[in-house]
């Protein structure tokens, strides 16, 4: 059979792990969006995967429900971190938050009896095998579609991971498109005048920060069923800059410049293994050099325009150019 | 014991305090939170390991490179990171703090490269040097790190208050504007301010080399951040509130490590930065007004 | 009564802005604010919008007492500003800039805003329809796409209004409206703030050009040093003598410099 060949499980595995950055990359995305960047995001993610990590190995939980608890978990530490936050202006804000990623991670490597500390957890239910699983017990198997097991497994993972990131980024484009977005980004641009023309900045403000949270918390808790395996080392401060650099390299205005962030750089170190060693000299040196020549990223709405134009006379420009928006 | 642990705290406090002042005087002036420092510090131990240890010359030779080599260093960091988004229109406040994460992720795996990931004793006989009163045992290197942390803050007070280049540096962190219509060559003063504050950073590198004989690549990070919490709890641009802060902090965290969890040591920190900015952002010994400027 | 300020002080670490000021204005009436620069016009408007709260003194919008309510409450109640230094959202459309004005009349929440219910459908809708209109009010239909940032000054201006206009006020703050703008497009503006008028909206006005203000206001108030100088018709302000020496006789000061 022809699909045997053409599904290879490494290139799924990285498809997998570019979805779950894109996810990332659009958490700290939304955020910005309003005007405020987080440097916590690895922590919520962090609070994610051990949440639903734990939820699903010590109370047999199914994982859609361990996901979304990790998710929500992560949104209430988000409430309880952004509220109080609101406070502090621009780069305060982004020093409290980073200061809350690392005391998460101090707790997860010193509540061992909880967490396991710095060993971390692992055996931690797998998305692909779980749905394998299931589907199995109904009499289904691969070879019926021509696959192995472990094919039918890892393609499970990124179809699902790939509808995953259909719907969050149907929702933010929703979003952006829309009077939550006309706020977000009048915040951005003025907040004084955001004010003034009515806009409530303290909710707005705690509600860009919250989705951030419970979207990095979701990323968090998908991370942890697709490597089966979670330690605090994954949540440290260079996954919060790693995060960052997504739509720093990318583009924060835009939400493709997250996208493409979070699948170049993913790419990069797998494409050209020599570069995999030097990777986060690459990252801190693309961060120089964004902020000296390219601060609103690579991908800004102009770059967006200038394919339009590009796409025009094969196909009639697709709607909504219109509503592009400067963020 | 506690007397003992008291001192081994100020000794602590005194190295975060130096730290801290390589902050402080970046803030103080530029407004910019320097996320780099921390590596800069960590270059600086680096090279006193490679001074002392590996080359075996004398101390002084490891404290005089390791000033040239991080104020080097300084220098690059203000002409790569810095200077390029100054009066640029259209910078957000945020783009200096994510270039300085840049600059400050690049050392760090750097230096993985160079000296390589684990840990780098400091071996030096100085180091070694102990004496007993009554029960209690304190090594000479503790008392230098106490007396040179004290000393680089009365001479940067000083150095500040009554010194040319020191009000022009005060005139600077005022408004930048203004005093470069005054005549005061704002670009050098801020040169000088990042190359000094980054000279402490290295200063600050062979102390913590000396009283923990151990050297590697993370200590950079944990510092910094460390560094960022101090000057948070002192205020912002404060050179009394690092000294303070940076005791205070250094004493709690080896009082928690004697009488509580040792494994939340690095939590005290970042507790810190968090209830502080929520209940008195201007920090414990900052002006209100202040804080709300630069 | 419309608004009625009572005697409102307000101090900036020691130094007074506004010092005992009262006055009121009456429904339906155009009310002018003059005085020479750093009379406390402006500090005067951010103690109305309370983008800063008064040192002391109490405010009454509508019978209702508003010292101390959020700025976006304030808006909501019925009450928008312009500013003196333009603030626009730079890279919004003009469109959306107006859209963004007429927030506080719409209440479209994140689920129905991704869902697209069909109320959310007919309130953007309304708020599309209504934001054209306000820019044809104001002269700037041509210019609807346009980024606030590439309008011209005039433009950017009368956006401004518009987008105040957008959160249906029933008290409009103008803070000088015509700074920057030639003799047509003062005419114009002139033309635009009666339309304002016309449609039950009461508007209290910050403005230095003196033929405006006098053809304009119905009444107007002088503030001079933070503190009031005179109030009347401008028949009245034009004849009053410690008006004419204070504020005319800085104006000669500006002339001369």
């Amino acid at each position: 059979m022809m699909l045997v060949e053409i599904v290879n499980p490494y290139y799924l595995q990285v498809g997998s792990f570019i979805l779950i950055n894109i996810i990332l990359g659009l958490s700290i995305y939304v955020t910005l969006s309003s005007g405020q960047l987080s440097l916590g995001n690895a922590g919520f993610m962090g609070i994610g995967a051990y949440t639903s990590a734990l939820l699903t190995l010590n109370f047999d939980v199914p994982i859609i429900v361990g996901v979304i608890a990790g998710a929500v978990v992560a949104g209430l530490f988000g409430i309880l971190v952004g509220i109080p936050s609101l406070r502090l202006q621009g780069v305060y804000l982004a020093i409290a938050t980073l200061g809350f990623g690392e005391v998460i991670r101090v707790f997860f490597v010193n509540w061992e009896s909880v967490t396991k500390g710095a060993v971390g957890i692992s055996g931690i239910p797998h998305i692909g095998r779980e749905i394998f699983m299931v589907l199995k017990d109904a009499g289904f198997d691969p070879a019926i579609i021509g696959l192995k097991n472990n094919q039918f497994v890892f393609l499970t993972v990124f179809f699902v991971l790939l509808l995953i990131n259909i719907l969050l980024v149907w929702f933010i484009f929703r979003q952006q498109n829309s009077r939550i977005g006309r706020a977000f980004a009048a915040i951005k641009m003025d907040e004084k005048a955001a004010e003034s023309m009515g806009i409530n900045i303290t909710y707005y403000k705690v509600l860009a920060f919250v989705q951030g949270a419970l979207i990095s918390g979701f990323a968090g808790a998908l991370f942890a069923h697709v490597m089966s395996y979670i330690s605090p080392a994954d949540f440290s401060y260079h996954r919060a800059v790693e995060i960052l650099i997504f739509a720093v390299f990318g583009g924060s205005e835009v939400i493709v410049g997250a996208i493409f962030g979070a699948t170049f750089l993913t790419l990069m170190p797998e494409m050209l293994r020599f570069i995999s060693e030097y990777r986060y000299m690459i990252y801190g040196l693309i961060l120089l050099l964004m902020m000296a020549f390219r601060p609103q990223g690579l991908i800004d709405v102009q770059v967006l325009h200038w394919f339009q134009k590009l796409r025009l006379p094969k196909r009639r420009a697709e709607h909504g150019s219109k509503n592009q928006k400067h963020l | 014991m506690l007397l003992e642990q008291l001192i081994n705290g100020i000794t602590l406090g005194s190295i975060y305090a130096i730290v801290a002042l390589g902050f402080t005087l970046v803030f103080g002036v530029l407004g910019i939170i320097n996320m780099a420092h921390g590596e800069i510090f960590m270059f600086g131990a680096f090279i006193g390991v490679i001074i002392t240890s590996t080359l075996g010359l004398p101390l002084w030779i490891a404290f005089l490179a390791a000033i040239i080599v991080t104020g080097i260093l300084g220098y690059m960091l203000e002409r790569v990171a810095l200077r390029p988004l100054r009066g640029k229109q259209g910078v957000s406040h945020l783009a200096p703090l994510i270039s300085t994460i840049g600059a400050s992720i690049l050392l760090e795996n750097l230096s993985h490269h160079l000296f390589g990931a684990g840990n780098h004793p400091f071996r030096n006989a100085f180091a070694e040097i102990s004496f007993q009163i009554g029960s209690i045992t304190i090594y000479l290197v503790q008392i230098l790190i106490f007396v040179i942390s004290v000393i680089l803050m009365i001479v940067l007070s000083y150095w500040l208050l009554k010194t040319k280049a020191g009000k022009a540096l005060r005139a600077t962190a005022e408004n930048i504007e203004t005093a470069s219509i005054l005549g005061v060559n704002t670009k050098r003063i801020i040169i000088l301010t990042v190359v000094i504050a980054s000279a402490m950073g290295g200063i600050a590198g062979i102390l913590v080399g000396m009283a923990f004989n151990s050297v590697n690549p993370q200590m950079g990070l944990s510092m910094g951040l460390k560094g960022l919490a101090i000057i948070i709890l002192g205020g912002m641009g404060n050179v009394r509130g690092a000294m303070a802060g940076g005791l205070i902090l250094g004493l709690s965290e080896t009082l928690i490590v004697a009488y509580g969890d040792s494994g939340y040591r690095d939590a005290v920190a970042f507790i810190t930065i968090i209830v502080i900015l929520l209940l008195r952002p201007q920090g414990l010994f900052g002006q209100k007004t202040t804080a709300a400027g630069r | 009564m419309v608004l009625k300020i009572k005697s409102i002080s307000k101090n900036f670490g020691g130094i007074s802005a506004l010092t005992d000021v009262s006055f009121s204005i009456e429904e339906g009436e155009i009310f002018g604010l003059i005085g020479p620069n750093g009379a406390g016009k402006t500090t005067m408007f951010n103690m109305i919008t309370n983008l800063f709260p008064p040192s002391s003194g109490e405010i009454t919008f509508a019978g209702e007492i508003i010292t101390g309510i959020k700025p976006h409450l304030i808006t909501e109640k019925g009450i928008c500003r312009t500013f003196q230094n333009i603030r626009l959202f730079p890279q919004m459309s003009a469109l959306e800039n107006v859209m963004v004005g007429g927030h506080s009349r719409s209440k479209s929440g994140v689920f129905s805003s991704v869902i697209r219910t069909k109320a959310q459908r007919n309130e953007e809708a309304r708020l599309r329809g209504s934001a054209i209109e306000l820019l044809e009010l104001v002269g700037l239909s041509d210019g609807i796409g346009t980024e606030a940032e590439n309008l011209s000054y005039g433009q950017q201006r009368r956006l401004e209004i518009a987008r105040a206009l957008a959160s249906k006020p029933k008290l409009l703050l103008l803070d000088e409206p015509a700074a920057g703008m030639n003799e047509t497009e003062t005419d114009d503006l002139f033309d635009l703030i009666k339309k304002v008028q016309a449609r039950g909206i009461t508007v209290l006005i910050i403005e230095h050009d003196m033929p405006l203000v006098m053809k304009l206001c119905d009444r107007i108030l002088v503030l001079n040093f933070g503190k009031k100088l005179a109030e009347g018709t401008p028949k009245d302000i034009q004849n009053n003598k410690a008006v004419i020496e204070a504020y005319l006789g800085s104006e000669e000061d500006e002339q001369s410099a």
